[in-house]
């Protein structure tokens, strides 16, 4: 029963997801058109219609009844709009998006257990009476103008006839395909039609000929409405036993009668140039990935491939949904595999090394290699399996850019490029929150009112530029505003006014170390918390929730031009990157991603300010932490530490940090396992890994050890007041 | 399949099930050596028995953590009941084992832990008139970590209660009672 519930759930969040995107592609249209009519791809709207349709459907069948009631009225919406009833206005949008919300907000009671929220949906309910007042209908009858066959305009559905006329309002010329199919194959031969005439026009109906079957084939008349020539269409669909023709405009409006025989002359064609219906640029990235995680693509793919046909509850997409515990399962057993793989690897330099065995090694090595190179391409293939495109949550966030620009008033046109870099499933999930609050930041305390950007001679658009690339094994996505920057001195004055800093000590500080003080909590400049942010949450969550990714925040910033964040991530958690080092005779993994770089340690370098250790880096300070004083570990013997020593310079978010250890062993992809229950409450460690013979090393937790070393106090961090907090038993 | 692991003769097994139908309800119970003590657990909670694979500290852990090893690509905690119950640590031999330990769900389970022991010896099935309390015969702070004592043929069982040890209430040693967290303390 309960997965049953997880399933609808996870379901449900899809396909509100969908209706999400559909609902950004009919703003960008409406936005494109500006003041004109928009002419919103009709595919869009049925395919949001279809979402609704299913989720009232789906949630029914799990007895969530407000869900259902709902979407019950956002069906009938959405039905008038398919229908032409009511216009797609940015009004309408705004109920729609705020459907969205509220969904979630169902989805997310739902999934802790609470009652389903009463008031969002009242609320919502009578928003959507309000909007669903019908307009008049199309004002003119064009379908009088043109030699259809009556017979064939009896036949139509509402929605038929209504894109039938909207067509034909738009100067669309008509044309009538004959094409025979032979019935067993009759299926995949309409769909593959379908296929190709959809980027030149749209299909309204199709019907039997009546003429020209037999009993292996069908004649099917076709409808198609498309801004092409014939001669264009006529070499694009061209295929046997396919006829096309136009479909004459009358001079005069007589009704229908008979149909012609033969063609009479040439469509009405306006001088548009031959364009078909835009599809929206969607956001999303395109899908290629066979398994499909997140389950993302079973309804669009659906969608594409039955082009207005009705609503269908046959999946036709090659997908399968998996959760993704089962994918670390195999990962598991992979990771398994590969300690096996090198005590294989061990037995064969043994078998080598012995003269008379010396073939038996070749052969053994032999197969060891390819043993090894299938475990690489299946941890390859897992690992593709668990990434999604960052485009699932770039979605979300154009959406609140949407939401919070029209709240504030400010025009923000949000340019996202590179959606269709892939991260692990689990990173997109725990990315939402901390870019939602970079976001808002950016349109509240960056983008200036339209007047100010005025004045100094900006667009009155802001522009939010949301970038993600790929860095070797990182991602990196960039959050940048061209706002109003972030104002140093009243940084520092507000951190004077907190006791943070000394007016002396702010006198020395680099601009990058100001800035850091807004990743602290409760830091505001603003006064006066606004409805957004400003209240001092939200920089130290990104913070935060960046770091527990394994990932580091940075902020760059030009008073006046704009501001800068950059996060940057590790592609996966499933498989990291890490440095492994030794400290008094114990391996440790410092995974990469904070590893700034290794130098050699230098004793000489080191002054002690009020019992804390700093060195020297390039003129930076570096406060530095002797991992073995700080674990408390004894060396074998009591043995001095050796005189080579070397310094791991960590870095999270602004922070640096140099971790002296005794030796690097080097850089191995490892596989992070959690420690159990019992060693919850034990700081500095985000899991453990194995380094093969089956010995095991602990993964440092590095924003941990920053936060431990220089928290709480910042200005600490420079002034070394606060004691060191080595030794000492865990909780 | 069958065919290779036969059953046990019916003989022996009639005589099993008389003596369990003579004696009542039976439990089953692990028997290990610590120090020089014999104590056993119930056999249902032991999931495995490891040899001593290589072990990996945990810096600042509490005391009676050993360190964590690699159970088939699981991370496992290893615990060391002798410091519990203020046993003398000897250095351990080829005979040192790790049994694999995890409590009922309803009991506070959920996580596999692993104890050490000095050696593994065998199964005792006590009867319930076998088990006397461990009040009367301890009195002391470690009755705590003792189910009762079980005693067959003249020898003499410690039964451990893996409850305050396993379960998720004692994790820390902060929840130990004050006479055992002193006595632990600085370890």
């Amino acid at each position: 029963m309960i997965d049953q519930r997880d399933e609808f759930i996870s379901e449900a969040q899809e396909i509100v997801e969908g209706l999400s995107r559909d609902l950004l592609a009919l703003d960008a249209a409406i936005k494109r058109a500006s003041g004109g009519h928009a002419e919103s791809d009709p595919e869009v709207v049925n395919d949001a219609f279809r979402a609704v349709h299913t989720l009232k459907g789906l949630s029914s069948l799990f007895g969530v009844a407000r869900m259902s009631t709902l979407s019950h009225h956002l069906e009938d919406l959405l039905d008038d709009l398919r229908l032409g009833r009511s216009e797609i206005t940015p009004k309408v949008l705004d109920v729609l998006f705020r459907a969205v919300d509220v969904y979630n907000i169902m989805l997310v009671a739902l999934r802790s257990g609470e009652p389903e929220p009463a008031r969002e949906v009242e609320e919502l309910l009578a928003a959507l009476g309000a909007t669903t007042s019908r307009e008049g209908g199309p004002s003119q009858n064009p379908l009088g103008d043109y030699d259809l066959d009556p017979g064939l305009l009896g036949v139509l559905t509402e929605y038929e006839e209504h894109r039938l006329r909207a067509n034909l309002q738009q100067g669309v010329g008509l044309f009538k395909i004959r094409a025979r199919f032979e019935l067993a194959t009759i299926d995949t031969g309409l769909d593959d039609l379908k296929a190709r005439a959809k980027p030149h026009g749209e299909i309204i109906t199709y019907l039997p000929s009546g003429e020209g079957g037999d009993a292996e084939a069908i004649e099917l008349d076709v409808l198609l409405a498309s801004r092409q020539t014939l001669d264009v269409l006529r070499t694009e669909l061209a295929a046997p036993g396919l006829q096309i023709d136009p479909v004459a405009r009358r001079g005069a409006r007589a009704l229908v009668s008979e149909p012609p025989p033969t063609v009479l002359g040439e469509p009405a064609r306006l001088t548009t140039p031959p364009s078909a219906p835009q599809e929206p640029a969607r956001l999303a990235s395109p899908r290629t990935r066979e398994v499909d995680v997140l389950g993302e693509g079973g309804r669009e793919d659906e969608a594409s491939a039955e082009p207005a046909a009705g609503l269908t509850i046959r999946g036709v997409a090659q997908t399968v949904r998996v959760d993704i515990r089962k994918l670390d399962h195999l990962m598991n057993i992979v990771a398994e595999l590969a300690i096996v793989r090198s005590a294989l690897g061990r037995i064969t330099d043994r078998v080598r090394g012995m003269p008379e065995l010396r073939e038996l090694g070749t052969e053994l090595h032999r197969l060891h290699r390819s043993l090894d190179r299938h475990l690489g391409d299946m941890q390859g293939g897992i690992l593709e399996v668990r990434m999604v495109p960052l485009g699932q949550v770039f979605d979300k966030l154009a959406r609140v850019v949407r939401q919070i620009s029209r709240e504030h008033d400010k025009d923000i046109n949000l340019v996202i490029t590179g959606a269709e870099t892939e991260v692990d499933k689990l990173i997109v999930e725990e990315l939402s929150d901390p870019l939602m609050h970079m976001i808002r930041n950016a349109i509240d305390h960056g983008i200036e009112p339209r007047e100010v950007r005025r004045e100094r001679g900006k667009p009155d658009t802001g522009t939010i530029a949301l970038n993600a690339y790929q860095k070797g094994n990182h991602v990196v996505i960039e959050v940048q505003d061209d706002g109003a920057g972030i104002d140093e001195e009243r940084v520092l004055l507000t951190a004077q006014k907190r006791g943070l800093v000394t007016p002396e000590e702010a006198r020395g500080l680099l601009p990058r170390e100001i800035l850091g003080f807004i990743f602290l909590p409760g830091f505001s400049t603003k006064d006066g918390a606004s409805e957004l942010s400003g209240r001092g949450v939200g920089m130290d969550v990104v913070k935060t929730n960046i770091g527990r990714l394994g990932g580091v925040v940075d902020v760059q910033s030009e008073l006046g031009i704009g501001t800068k964040m950059t996060v940057t991530l590790p592609i996966t958690l499933a498989i990291i990157s890490a440095l492994v080092v030794v400290v008094a005779g114990r391996r440790y993994a410092l995974p990469l991603a904070s590893v700034l770089e290794a130098l050699m340690f230098d004793p000489a370098s080191v002054r002690t300010i009020e019992s804390r250790e700093i060195t020297n880096l390039r003129g930076q300070t570096l406060p530095l932490c002797r991992l073995d004083a700080l674990f408390g570990l004894p060396r074998p013997d009591g043995a001095p530490p050796p005189v080579r020593q070397f310094a791991v310079v960590i870095g999270v978010g602004n922070h640096r940090l140099g971790c002296v250890v005794d030796s690097l062993i080097g850089q191995q992809d490892i596989v992070i396992k959690p420690l159990g229950r019992t060693l919850h409450g034990v700081r500095g460690f985000s899991g453990a890994t194995e380094l093969g013979d089956q010995n095991v090393g602990l993964v440092i937790d590095a924003p941990a050890l920053v936060e431990e070393i220089l928290a709480p106090s910042e200005a600490g961090r420079l002034m070394g007041q606060r004691r060191l907090g080595a030794g000492g038993e865990a909780s | 399949m069958t065919q290779r692991r036969a059953d046990p003769p019916a003989a022996r097994r009639g005589a099993l099930a008389r003596r369990a139908v003579e004696r009542g309800a039976r439990t089953e119970f692990l028997a290990f050596r610590m120090a020089e003590e014999i104590y056993a657990v119930p056999i249902s909670y032991v999931k495995e028995i490891l040899k001593l694979p290589p072990l990996t500290e945990v810096p600042r852990a509490p005391s009676d953590v050993m360190g964590v090893i690699s159970v088939r690509g699981r991370i496992v905690t290893v615990r060391d009941l002798r410091r519990r119950l203020r046993l003398a640590e000897t250095p351990s031999n080829r005979r040192a084992r790790i049994l694999l330990a995890e409590l009922p769900v309803d009991q506070g389970g959920g996580e596999r832990v692993g104890l050490f022991v000095d050696e593994v010896l065998h199964v005792y099935r006590f009867a319930e008139d076998e088990v006397e309390s461990a009040t009367n015969i301890l009195g002391s702070e470690l009755a705590e970590y003792v189910a009762g004592i079980g005693r067959q043929q003249g020898e003499m069982v410690i039964l451990i209660d893996l409850r305050p040890i396993l379960g998720g209430a004692t994790d820390k040693g902060a929840a130990l009672p004050p006479a055992l967290a002193a006595a632990k303390g600085g370890g």
